[in-house]
Formats: structure tokens, C-alpha cells, sequence
């Protein structure tokens, strides 16, 4: 009930915007632009930040939980939130949709994916990939010594919730899986097969800078259809669930605090325009992880670069 | 010691330490001994003790460790509360002071000098001796002038800005005397004030502590548990055991008349010449005009050996400071004492 | 004291000496019987008692989330977190002004870093000469080059009021404690508890009683560096001389005046080691709060970690050392600085000279940035750009103002290189993929499996024995009613996972930590050597240890094995070291007269003499482990910390709270047994 009248507010203040001259201007207070622990997502949102204090806003950054987020958006403590991963905080957005209190302010034209993945050298080993029968037959390639016969693949942290054990089962794998306790345990797992060019398959993402670092591939499962985590007739293991590949084309999203388009109204309009591609994100990211320019320095780089991409936004 | 009212008059008094004393001292059949206390699970520090100190008198208080001598002193300024009996000071039962009135005697009467000292570590000199004016709330200007006279009068002058970790066990102790006469107290305690110096300086400071005496003419409570310094400055001693009072006399009587065999034993190994003055030895006069030089009735028996030895006088006058004769003296009496046959 | 009434095998605490099994020995044996016969008759007994499953007895989580909801809620407690979160945002966005610049009253920073470096290096030179002056000034230079300065002044921002917060709140609880003694009673266990407890459960509730971000960050880090603040002030009280506090109450001192101008000064060294203390908690516990977001020197480090930048990640670690032991040695410093007197008659000005120097070095800093930015044709943004306009002058007062990202001195990518080159040497990885495949194959997994497969009673039996041996029925008790209540929540077999790292990187430890103590302890150059390389190694951020461990161990209990193991390595050397080093000399030249060899000396006189020190080092050993072991969750684990870890990104109070309880009740146990014996033996031998 009060989501569809707060949607419906919503929607007249977004009418609103679209008369130009009866919109009020900017309040004076910091708008709060939230920064997690990956790097793409930090210079995203100092570049923003960038954008919103070259129009005269009052920008602030916080630290925050990349999940926990979404309910601080909601109370408005955040004002909004770059990064809405499809994969990894569709489940959050959604929730803290629910409640009310935020709303999706539109898509980027980047796509996320996350999968299993392998770094370029493995393919040498097992020149069938990225197909995952390939995988599969090359499992040999991947066993350790804790993991007998089996291959071994790395998932991400059990709280990701990335089903691996699940999808082992349901293709029938001769894998096992391990999960890694953090982000920076797959890399060091990579970093260290690096050295003598051992195969990995482990659990990776995209946009990402280990893209730049280790140039990989994701391993090609049965395409992702709809429903294939929730029916188990839907994929070709007609007895299991999560028996397909995650989506290749996830959206990624930006999600606003109901109240900015009422306080910061020029701020807001901007914010629905923004949208970076793929490319522009593995460029901020390799500014920052390659480069090792600190995150507002990246910011800056990237804006002047690219000052074609975002002006159009503002003006 | 003139013969008005005492200044310290403690009567009866318990200390005992254990689990519930008042209640085992109102329950206790009289007359229990020390060991027996014990072995009921409490430990007498003092056990019934009566005592009175007199305006200006130097009572010293002897006894071994653990015989009760700090405790007793501790419940004259009621650092510790006794258990039973009756403690007043000038008059007034130190036991229904409240805390505010005790702080008041404390600040007004009392001084305290301690065996390690007891200084405050991160004070001067100066400021430790200026510290129980501070406390009462003497302002800066006073509190100063005043610490400097008395630094000045336990001859510490120039070491003002020290800080006690800077100074010789002496000098700490002077620190001590210092900062307990800073407020001028009428009583003043003094708890084994020279047992953890080396023996030269307490000589030294004991001479010291003789010379401030004659000046400030304190009533003056003093602890030791070295029998010379006991007989050196006392007025009269009593000679603690086991919490009890064995004996309190001058030191003459005690060394001539122990009353326990504890008291005796102490007083063995004592040259008593040393000790007995002409004054104890002088027998009354019952009219007769005795003839001759009178001897000084402060005088000790060794001070006048050599008077005595040449002397041919079966008795000897003995006169007091104002050369009125006060007796006469049985000259082989006091040649027996001598001689350590007495 | 001879030789012979020291050797361990006749004064055995509890043996007689004949032969006989004393009555503590065989009631620990009769319960050791009955465990081992429990797990023999494995296969009778109900499913239960074998392995428990994930709901417990209890729904204690349940019952904790009811009481949190209801005081936070009900009873308003969120109201009152909340308006202390206020107070505390308000001190901690000061902090931040001055030290890093946000824009927060007073609006007066950033400070410059050169102002700060020379404020440090002239506190430095009055507390401990030319060393700890180029060790404090050192530490900011470092930073301010490295180009940490904004993160490293985030941190200590928070540390700035953190630090003093907890310090007071010790000295008031503290103070208390010693007054009244059934309040200290309450607070005894508590803060055992509190001192056990896994810092991750710290954590959450700071997160939900006040507000994310920094302030929820210095109340978690308040509260895990307060209890030996509380235990110092409680200890340096008691332990004022009685002289002192008679002469205070002779010299007619209120209460008030005893405590204010008799007690506390007079405690002075123990309160001072009690900031130390809190000093060194602190740093430790800011850095970890990268886990619930806080930025600074944690969330740089973790950052990097996450995008795998080893080198910068080293440095980072470098830099946290390099405050802590700033802070250690400072405060150490001042702990043993006694005032100086000045004669009387020195000018005032002499008499401040180091505030005078302090302040002097501070403001010419200061100003000098300030001109600077007044500076025309300088923009401060354009500074370190040296194709930038602008003067010579301007560009030197603007690196002295602010160290650009492109001064910075960094050698990030190199030391990359360096620790892959290292990993990729083939020798190296020989050896850890033996390491790997022997200890994973032969020892851990089935160390692992056989604790798994013992019946529940079997191990709390096992414990309770122990405990008896040790310390009698009440420590049998202590023992085996908090395993009891681990079973009893559910986690049995997540406890029994942590608990089997503890052992396994403990038991590694002992093995390879006491031969390298006793052959360093021989020579004062090396174990000098080795005590260094314990305290540096123990400052460095602990889980900076885990990136290496994976790499070359790769994802697996090896890794998690070593990652603790090298951090229990450091109080096991350390304490044998002193341990050894604290025999009385005439003992050992008693040993040599004796004609003893340097191995019946090390036997027979030193190891008996040393053990119940080391055997404080082993139970820190343990702690410490038992607080890595949750880190280790990084790695990826099965056991409580990762139970822990996923907590951190809900609301689950009750669950982080009982699963917390579990880590800090097992840590406990092992706390009271040990520390039962060591003082049990070191009174049988009538050391101190």
C-alpha cells in the first residue's frame, strides 16, 4: 500500500523534473555517495562525486558494507548507490525494494557476469576450453593433494551463495569444491598458480581487474534460462536445480534514495543519465589496480580523459 | 610534665583483627591470652591497653616486631579503629568523630612521621612537605613560605625542587619530620622514624630529633624497637609484648626495677650508668641539711664515675637546675650501679 | 637451594615421590577411562551424542535476539547508544578535521604532516633522546612519503579519541573495581570473557547499537581495549604503599584528595602501562574494523588485499608497525621518565623548553603551509606536479604541506615482484607442495576426522579430566560445563574444527618455536635478535599473514595452519627465551660445578626452572591462536570464525553472540587449566 503511494510520488516528482524551470535548486547538504571494497566501484563513485561537486553540490563519502548498503539507502543515511550488481546484490536491492524507501534509477550499459573461470595459461593444458564437458574431462588437470581424484575448483566465500556444490552435482563434475574464505584468497590462489603456469578454475566476475591482471575466460555451462534455480525440470538435469550457467548479461543498476529527487534535484537528473560501459569500468579500475593511482586521483584522470562521455550527462 | 589534663588518654583498648572482632571481644571471657586469642581465629593487635600521655612528655613505645607498637599508634590517630575501649584526645573521644571532624584533628593537632617515609613520589621536596597545607586549602603564597621554614629548620635548604627519589635515606627522612611539623601539630607521632637508616645517621639524626625537641617541645609519641634509642630519648617507655603493655616508666625505674621478667630481660644487657640519673638515686632529705659540693640531679651515675671514685663523702647532695638541693645520694649505691652490681 | 630439591621428578605438584598415584591422578584417570570407553562403544550410543546438529539444545540465538530486541528496543537502549554515537561523531569528525582534513568543525585541517613529525620528534627526544625522536618523527615522515598519510590520519583519528575515551572509562571502572569488591566480582568474568571473546563479536553489536562507520568502529575498539586498562588500575591501586596512603590521611586528606592527590599518582607506573596497553589494543583493534567498513590504515590494507597488490599491502603493514611501535616505545618512555627537578631560579622559559620546542616546531610547520596555500599561482592541487606553475618556494612548502600521490615513495610494484619471484623459485615450491600434501594427507585431515568422530561426551569427559588433574573439581567442572554448553549450542562441530586448528598450529609451534628459543637463548645477540623479530612480527596487522599462507599453501587447513602458527610462534619464543634467561645464575653455575653437560644443565636445571614461564607463553600462544583462527575465516574455513565472518553482513546479534561465546569458552578453559598449573609449579618451586 504505502510503496505504490511513495511510487506514486515519486512519479509525479519525476514529472516534476521534466518541466525544466520549475525545478528548485540543489540543497546545500552533502549528498552521500556510498564506497566499497572494490576498486571499480570506488573511482565510479568519486568520479561522481567529481561531477556532482562541478555543479555545485556538496559531496560525502562513507564507507559501507557492499550488502548492507541498500538499507542505508533506504533511510536515506546513503544518498544512492553506483553499483548494482545483478548477481551479487540483486537479492539485497530487491528486499530493500520491498520495504520502499529507494528506487532503481536506471541501468549502466555495462554487463556483469560471474562464473567459473579460468586464467589464460589453463587453456593451454586443456585446449577444449571454455566449454564446461571440456572442463570436465580435463578434471585431472585441477587435483591437489587434499582432494584425492577430483578436480578442484575454488568458489567464492559460502555467503556469496554461488551454488558450485550444487552445479557439481546436478552436471555430474568430477570436482570438488572448495570455498574460498574472501575475494583476496582467489587471488592469491591465481597468483600463486601464476608462477609456473599451474591450471586453476576458480570462482571470478566481470568487471573486474583481475581481467587486466590475468587475462581469462569464463567456462561456457548450459546457457542460463530462467527459473533454473528454482524448477528442476528447467535445464538439461531435469532432477536438479542450479544444473545452467549464471547469466552472461546481468544488469548493472543504479539505485537511488527516494528523497534526492525532491532535495538535490539537478543531482538526480544527472544520476539517471549516467551510465558506463564495461570498457569505461575496466579503465578506472586499471587506473587504480595498475596504475596505482589513488582512488580520487583516478577519479580526476578518468574525467579528464573522457570529458565527451560525461558532460553530455550534465548539460 | 606539669600535671594538668593528658593529652592522649587511652583506656582499656582492643585492636583485635579477624573476621567479626566486636562481636568476639563482647563475647570473650577476660582474661583470655594472646595465644589463646589466636587460636579463636583473631589476632590481638592491642589488647587492653591504658595509657596517658602528657602535654610535652616523649613517650616511647618498645617492643620487637609484631608486639603491637604501630598498631597502638596507628589507634591514637585512629588509622586504624579499635575495637574496644576508649581513646580521647584532648578531651574528646576520637571514636565519635564523624569523618569530617577526624579530617579537621588531623589537619589541626597531628603529625605523623613513618618508618619508609611515606613520601609522595612525584612531589617535591617542597611540595610534599607543603601537602597537608595544601590539603586543608592553604593558599600557594603561605603554604610555600611556611614548607620553606620548616625545610629549613630540618636543614634541607637548597634541595627544595628535588624529588624524593633524588635524596639519601636521611634526607628523604627529613623530608618526613618536615612535612608532619609543617602544620604545627600538638601530637606528633613518630613510627620507627629512624630504623631504615644505617647507624651513623641515625645517630645523627636521632641528636637531630633532640635538638628540634628542645625547641618545639612537642607531645611526642614515638615508636622503636631499638632499646638504646628508647633509653637515649625517652621520657618514659612502655614496653610492649603480644599487644600488651609489659611496663611503662622512665627509663630509670625500668632499669632499675623491671617489673616482668620479658622487661628484665631487656634490660641485662644495659649499662645501667648510662641510664640512672642522680635524681632517682637521691633519697629525701627529712630536714637535715646535708654539707659539700651537691652533684646536678640531671646527671648520670658514668657522667659523675669520676666524682664518684675520688669522692671520700659517704652520701652525696644532689641538686636540681636551679641549685635547690632535692636529696642527698648514697655514693656506694651509685658506685654499685657503676660497677653493674646494682 | 640446591640442584637436586628443584628437579622436576621429585617435586611432581601432586606425586608423592613413591610411586603412587595420588588421589587427583587417579580420579583424572578413572574419567579418561570412561571417555576412551565411551568412544569404544561409539556404535551403541544414540545419534546425539556423535555429532550434533546445526539447532542445538537450546535456541539460544533466539532467546539472546529476544533480550537484545527488547532492551534496545523496549527499554530504549537505542536511544541511548544513539545519542552517545552523537557525542562520539562529534569528537571523531574533530579528530578528522584536524588530522585529514574533513569538513567538520573546527574547519582548521588538515594539519601539515611536518608539523605533526616534528611535534612527535621533539616528544620523542624529551622521553627517550635521539632515538625515540627520529622513531616518532620517523613514523610520520614515513607515511607522509610512503603516501598513506590521509589513511594512516584516518586511523589515528579514530585512535586520537578511542585512546583517551578508553583510557578514562578504565580509570573510573578500574577505581570503582578497587573500591567496592562485589562490583569488582561482577566485572572479574566479564572481562575474562571480554578478553576471549572474538573480535568479530565485537563487531556487530557496535554496529547495530551505534551507528555505521567510525563511531561504531572506536566503540568496538573502546570496549576491546578497555579490561587491562580496568585490571592495571585496580592492580597499581592496591599496590600503593600503606605508608603513602597514612601519610595522606595524617596529613588530613578528603577522600577526594587521597584518591586525587595520593592513590593515583602514586600508581602512576601500573596506570602508565595501562595506556600502553590501551595504546597498542587500540591500533590493533582500529586496523581490524576494516571489516565493518571502517577507512583508514585497515580498510587500505584490506582493499589492497582484495585486489591482490601484495607490495603495497606489505607497506601498508609496514606503516602500522611503525605506529605501533611509536606508540609502544613513547608510552613505555613515559612510563619510566621520572620528573626532573630544575633549581630553583630557572626561568620559566627553560623550564618548558620541550612544550616551548614542541610548539615551535609544530607552529613554523603549520604557518608555513599556511602560506603556502595563500600562495598565488599555486593551487595546492597542481602541487607535486613539478611542471605545475608556480615558485620553487611554493612547490617545497607544498610537498611540506601535503605529499602528492606522485612523490610518494612506493615501491609497491617491486616488492610484487619480489614475493612472486620468491614463490616461483622451484625449490620453494617443492617444499610447500610437500609441506601441503604431507601435513594435509597424514596429519591434519585425520586429526581433523578422528576429533569429529568422537562422541561428545568422550571429549567433554576427556576435558573434564584434565581440568581435575590440574586444578581439582572445580576446574573439572569449569572444564567440562563449557564444553557442555557448546554442545549444547549446536555448534559442536564448527567448535570442534576451530578447536582442531588451535591444536594442530600449536602442537606445529611448540615443535619448531622451543628448539629455536633454546638455541637463541644461549647467546644474548641472538636472542636479543629473536625477541625483535617477535614484537615486529607480532605488530604487523595479523591478517596481513594470510595472503602469503594461501599463496603458498593455496586454500586449504594448511594454510590456515601456518597463518596461526606464525603468530603463535611469537609469545612461545619469547617466554622460553625469558623463561630461560630468568634461572638464576647461580643455579646454572651450581649445574656446572656440579659437572652437569650443557644438555643435563638444559634438562635438569633450566627447562624445570623456565617451564611455568613458558607455560604462560604457551597459554598466550593459545589465545592467540584462538583469535586467528577466526581471521583465518579469510582463507576459507569450516569452523566458527566463518560462522562468525557471515554474521558480520546481517543482524544476527544472538547467533554472533553465541557463536562468540563458544571461541571465547574454549579459550577459557584453556586459560584457567594452564594458568592453574603455572601457578600451582611456580609456588612448588617457590619462584616469586
Amino acid at each position: 500500500m504505502t510503496n505504490s503511494i511513495k511510487k506514486l510520488a515519486i512519479g509525479a516528482a519525476v514529472a516534476a523534473l521534466m518541466a525544466p524551470n520549475a525545478m528548485a535548486a540543489d540543497s546545500s547538504d552533502p549528498i552521500v555517495i556510498p564506497i566499497h571494497n572494490w576498486s571499480s566501484q570506488i573511482v565510479m563513485s568519486h568520479a561522481v562525486g567529481q561531477i556532482f561537486e562541478s555543479m555545485g553540490n556538496n559531496v560525502e563519502f562513507v564507507t559501507t558494507d557492499s550488502q548492507a548498503v541498500y538499507e542505508s539507502v533506504r533511510l536515506g543515511d546513503v544518498t544512492l548507490e553506483l553499483e548494482v550488481w545483478e548477481g551479487a546484490f540483486g537479492a539485497s536491492f530487491r528486499a530493500a525494494l520491498e520495504k520502499g524507501g529507494l528506487h532503481d534509477a536506471g541501468d549502466h550499459d555495462a554487463v556483469t557476469r560471474e562464473d567459473w573461470w579460468y586464467p589464460m595459461w589453463t587453456k593451454d593444458a586443456c585446449p577444449g576450453l571454455p566449454s564446461w564437458e571440456a572442463l570436465n574431462e580435463c578434471a585431472d588437470l585441477f587435483k591437489t593433494a587434499e582432494t584425492g581424484d577430483k578436480g578442484r575448483y575454488l568458489d567464492g566465500p559460502v555467503d556469496w551463495l554461488k551454488h558450485g556444490k550444487e552445479r557439481v552435482e546436478a552436471l555430474g563434475m568430477n570436482f570438488t569444491v572448495i570455498n574460498a574464505g574472501s575475494a583476496a584468497a582467489l587471488w592469491a590462489e591465481i597468483g600463486a598458480a601464476e608462477a609456473d603456469k599451474r591450471p586453476v578454475v576458480v570462482f571470478n566476475w566481470t568487471p573486474n581487474f583481475a581481467e587486466a591482471v590475468w587475462p581469462g575466460e569464463f567456462v561456457e555451462f548450459p546457457e542460463w534460462v530462467e527459473g533454473c534455480d528454482k524448477d528442476p525440470s528447467v535445464g538439461p538435469n531435469p532432477d536438479a536445480l542450479f544444473d545452467c550457467g549464471n547469466p552472461a548479461k546481468g544488469y548493472l543498476k543504479k539505485a537511488a534514495w527516494d528523497g534526492m529527487v525532491g532535495k538535490w534535484p539537478h543531482a538526480y537528473e544527472v544520476l539517471t543519465k549516467i551510465s558506463f560501459t564495461n570498457a569505461q569500468i575496466a579503465e578506472m579500475a586499471k587506473l587504480v589496480d595498475v596504475d596505482e593511482l589513488e582512488p580520487e586521483e583516478a577519479a580526476e584522470v578518468w574525467l579528464e580523459n573522457n570529458e565527451d562521455v560525461w558532460k553530455s550527462w550534465v548539460n | 610534665m606539669n600535671s594538668e589534663a593528658p593529652v592522649i588518654s587511652a583506656r582499656n583498648i582492643w585492636k583485635l583483627f579477624g573476621a567479626d572482632p566486636e562481636k568476639y571481644l563482647a563475647s570473650m571471657t577476660p582474661g583470655r591470652g594472646f595465644d589463646e586469642i589466636r587460636a579463636d581465629g583473631y589476632i590481638a593487635g592491642v589488647k587492653d591497653v591504658s595509657i596517658k600521655v602528657s602535654r610535652g612528655e616523649m613517650l616511647v613505645i618498645m617492643g620487637l616486631s609484631g608486639s603491637g607498637k604501630s598498631t597502638l599508634v596507628r589507634c591514637f590517630s585512629r588509622l586504624h579503629e579499635i575495637t574496644g575501649g576508649e581513646i580521647l584526645v584532648d578531651g574528646q573521644d576520637i571514636m565519635k568523630l564523624n569523618e569530617n571532624d577526624l579530617i579537621e584533628m588531623r589537619r589541626s593537632k597531628m603529625g605523623m612521621v613513618f618508618q619508609s617515609f611515606g613520601l609522595l613520589p612525584h612531589r617535591t621536596v617542597l611540595e610534599n612537605v607543603a601537602f597537608p597545607l595544601e590539603m586543608r586549602g592553604q593558599d600557594r603564597h603561605a603554604r610555600r613560605e611556611r614548607a620553606l621554614e620548616v625545610i629549613k629548620l630540618v636543614g634541607l635548604e637548597g634541595r627544595e625542587e628535588y624529588f624524593p627519589r633524588e635524596l639519601s635515606g636521611g634526607q628523604q627522612q627529613r623530608v618526613g619530620i618536615a612535612r608532619s611539623l609543617a602544620i604545627e601539630p600538638d601530637i606528633w607521632f613518630l613510627d620507627e622514624p629512624f630504623s631504615a637508616l644505617d647507624p651513623l645517621i641515625r645517630r645523627e639524626m636521632q641528636d637531630e630529633f633532640l635538638r628540634l625537641q628542645d625547641m618545639l617541645s612537642k607531645t611526642i609519641v614515638f615508636i622503636t624497637h631499638d632499646f638504646d634509642e628508647a633509653l637515649r630519648l625517652a621520657d618514659r617507655i612502655a614496653i610492649m609484648k603480644d599487644g600488651a603493655v609489659e611496663q611503662c616508666d622512665t627509663p630509670d625505674k625500668i632499669v632499675l626495677d623491671p617489673q616482668t621478667p620479658y622487661v628484665a630481660k631487656f634490660t641485662e644487657e644495659i649499662e645501667k650508668a648510662r641510664v640512672v640519673h642522680a635524681s632517682v638515686l637521691a633519697k629525701p632529705l627529712n630536714g637535715t641539711t646535708p654539707e659539700g659540693e651537691p652533684v646536678p640531679a640531671g646527671a648520670t651515675v658514668l657522667q659523675l664515675a669520676r666524682q664518684l671514685v675520688n669522692e671520700s663523702r659517704t652520701t652525696l647532695p644532689v641538686a636540681d637546675k636551679d641549685g635547690t638541693v632535692i636529696g642527698t645520694m648514697n655514693r656506694q649505691e651509685a658506685l654499685d650501679i657503676l660497677l653493674g652490681e646494682g | 637451594m640446591s640442584i637436586t630439591t628443584l628437579s622436576p621428578s621429585e617435586t611432581q605438584s601432586q606425586g608423592r615421590g613413591d610411586g603412587r598415584w595420588s588421589e587427583r591422578q587417579l580420579v583424572a584417570i578413572g574419567l579418561v577411562a570412561l571417555a576412551v570407553a565411551l568412544a569404544l562403544a561409539r556404535p551403541l550410543l544414540p545419534e546425539w551424542t556423535i555429532v550434533r546438529v546445526e539447532e542445538g539444545l537450546y535456541a539460544y540465538a533466539d532467546w539472546l535476539d529476544a533480550v537484545f530486541n527488547f532492551v534496545r528496543d523496549d527499554l530504549g537502549l537505542i536511544h541511548l547508544t544513539r545519542a552517545i554515537a552523537g557525542g562520539l561523531e562529534y569528537l571523531l569528525d574533530a579528530t578528522a578535521n584536524l588530522l585529514y582534513g574533513k569538513k567538520r568543525w573546527p574547519h582548521l585541517g588538515p594539519i601539515p604532516w611536518t608539523a605533526l613529525a616534528a611535534a612527535a620528534g621533539v616528544i620523542g627526544y624529551y622521553l627517550g633522546g635521539w632515538r625515540l625522536a627520529t622513531i616518532g618523527a620517523g613514523t610520520f615522515v614515513w607515511a607522509a612519503l610512503i603516501g598513506q598519510w590521509s589513511i594512516a590520519m584516518q586511523t589515528m583519528s579514530v585512535i586520537a579519541v578511542a585512546a583517551p575515551t578508553a583510557f578514562v572509562m578504565g580509570l573510573v571502572l578500574g577505581i570503582f573495581a578497587w573500591k567496592s569488591r562485589p562490583f569488582e566480582a561482577v566485572l572479574k568474568p566479564v572481562l575474562a570473557i571480554l578478553q576471549t571473546l572474538p573480535f568479530f563479536t565485537y563487531l556487530l553489536p557496535a554496529v547495530i547499537f551505534f551507528k555505521v562507520g567510525p563511531t561504531a568502529g572506536a566503540v568496538a575498539t573502546i570496549v576491546y581495549a578497555l579490561p587491562p586498562m580496568i585490571l592495571m588500575t585496580t592492580l597499581g591501586l592496591r599496590k600503593v604503599p600503606p605508608e603513602a596512603v597514612e601519610a595522606g590521611k595524617m596529613s588530613g586528606c578528603t577522600r577526594w584528595q587521597m584518591l586525587r592527590h595520593v592513590y593515583i599518582p602514586s600508581a602512576r607506573t601500573e596506570i602508565l602501562v595501562g595506556v600502553n596497553q590501551v595504546f597498542m589494543l587500540c591500533l590493533a583493534m582500529v586496523v581490524l574494523t576494516a571489516f565493518i567498513g571502517m577507512p583508514g590504515l585497515g580498510g587500505k590494507l584490506l582493499a589492497m588485499m582484495n585486489s591482490f597488490k601484495l607490495g603495497r599491502s606489505f607497506e601498508i603493514g609496514v606503516t602500522i608497525v611503525l605506529f605501533a611501535v611509536m606508540l609502544d616505545r613513547l608510552s613505555k618512555a613515559w612510563v619510566v621518565k621520572q620528573p626532573e627537578h630544575f633549581e630553583r631560579g630557572t626561568p620559566w622559559w627553560q623550564r618548558h623548553a620541550y612544550s616551548l620546542a614542541t610548539f615551535g616546531g609544530f607552529a613554523i610547520f603549520v604557518l608555513i603551509a599556511f602560506l603556502v596555500r595563500d600562495l598565488p599561482n599555486v593551487p595546492v592541487k597542481a602541487v607535486g606536479d613539478p611542471e605545475a606553475e608556480g615558485s620553487f618556494f611554493g612547490y617545497v612548502g607544498g610537498v611540506l604541506d601535503e605529499v602528492g600521490r606522485k612523490q610518494s615513495l612506493t615501491q609497491g610494484k617491486g616488492i610484487d615482484k619480489a614475493i612472486k619471484g620468491f614463490l616461483g623459485i622451484d625449490s620453494v615450491q617443492a617444499v610447500t607442495e610437500w609441506l601441503r600434501w604431507f601435513l594435509n594427507v597424514w596429519i591434519l585431515i585425520p586429526f581433523r576426522n578422528a576429533l569429529l568422530w568422537l562422541p561428545v561426551p568422550t571429549v567433554i569427559l576427556a576435558i573434564g579430566a584434565l581440568g581435575y588433574l590440574v586444578g581439582g573439581a572445580r576446574s573439572a567442572l569449569i572444564g567440562a560445563g563449557f564444553f557442555a554448553f557448546i554442545a549444547s549450542t549446536g555448534w559442536w562441530d564448527r567448535a570442534i574444527i576451530t578447536l582442531y586448528t588451535v591444536i594442530s598450529a600449536v602442537i606445529l609451534a611448540t615443535l619448531t618455536g622451543l628448539p629455536l628459543a633454546i638455541w637463541a637463548s644461549r647467546s644474548e645477540k641472538w636472542a636479543n635478535r629473536i625477541l625483535l623479530f617477535c614484537d615486529t612480527a607480532q605488530t604487523f596487522p595479523s591478517f596481513i599473514y594470510l595472503i602469503p599462507a594461501i599463496m603458498l599453501f593455496g586454500v586449504n587447513d594448511v594454510a590456515v595452519v601456518f597463518s596461526i602458527l606464525i603468530f603463535t610462534l611469537v609469545p612461545l619464543t619469547r617466554y622460553t627465551i625469558e623463561g630461560l634467561r630468568s634461572v638464576p645464575v647461580e643455579l646454572t653455575e651450581a649445574a656446572d660445578m656440579a659437572g652437569a653437560t650443557r644438555r643435563q644443565k638444559l634438562w635438569h636445571v633450566q627447562l624445570p626452572l623456565a617451564l611455568p614461564t613458558m607455560a604462560v607463553g604457551f597459554n598466550q600462544a593459545i589465545m592467540f591462536a584462538f583469535f586467528m583462527v577466526i581471521i583465518a575465516a579469510f582463507i576459507g574455513t569450516q569452523d566458527l570464525g566463518q560462522e562468525l565472518q557471515r554474521t558480520l553482513a546481517g543482524t544476527d546479534l544472538g547467533k554472533n553472540f553465541v557463536l562468540g561465546m563458544c571461541v571465547a569458552l574454549m579459550a577459557l578453559v584453556f586459560d584457567h587449566i594452564i594458568m592453574r598449573w603455572s601457578t600451582d609449579r611456580r609456588k612448588a618451586l617457590g619462584v616469586d
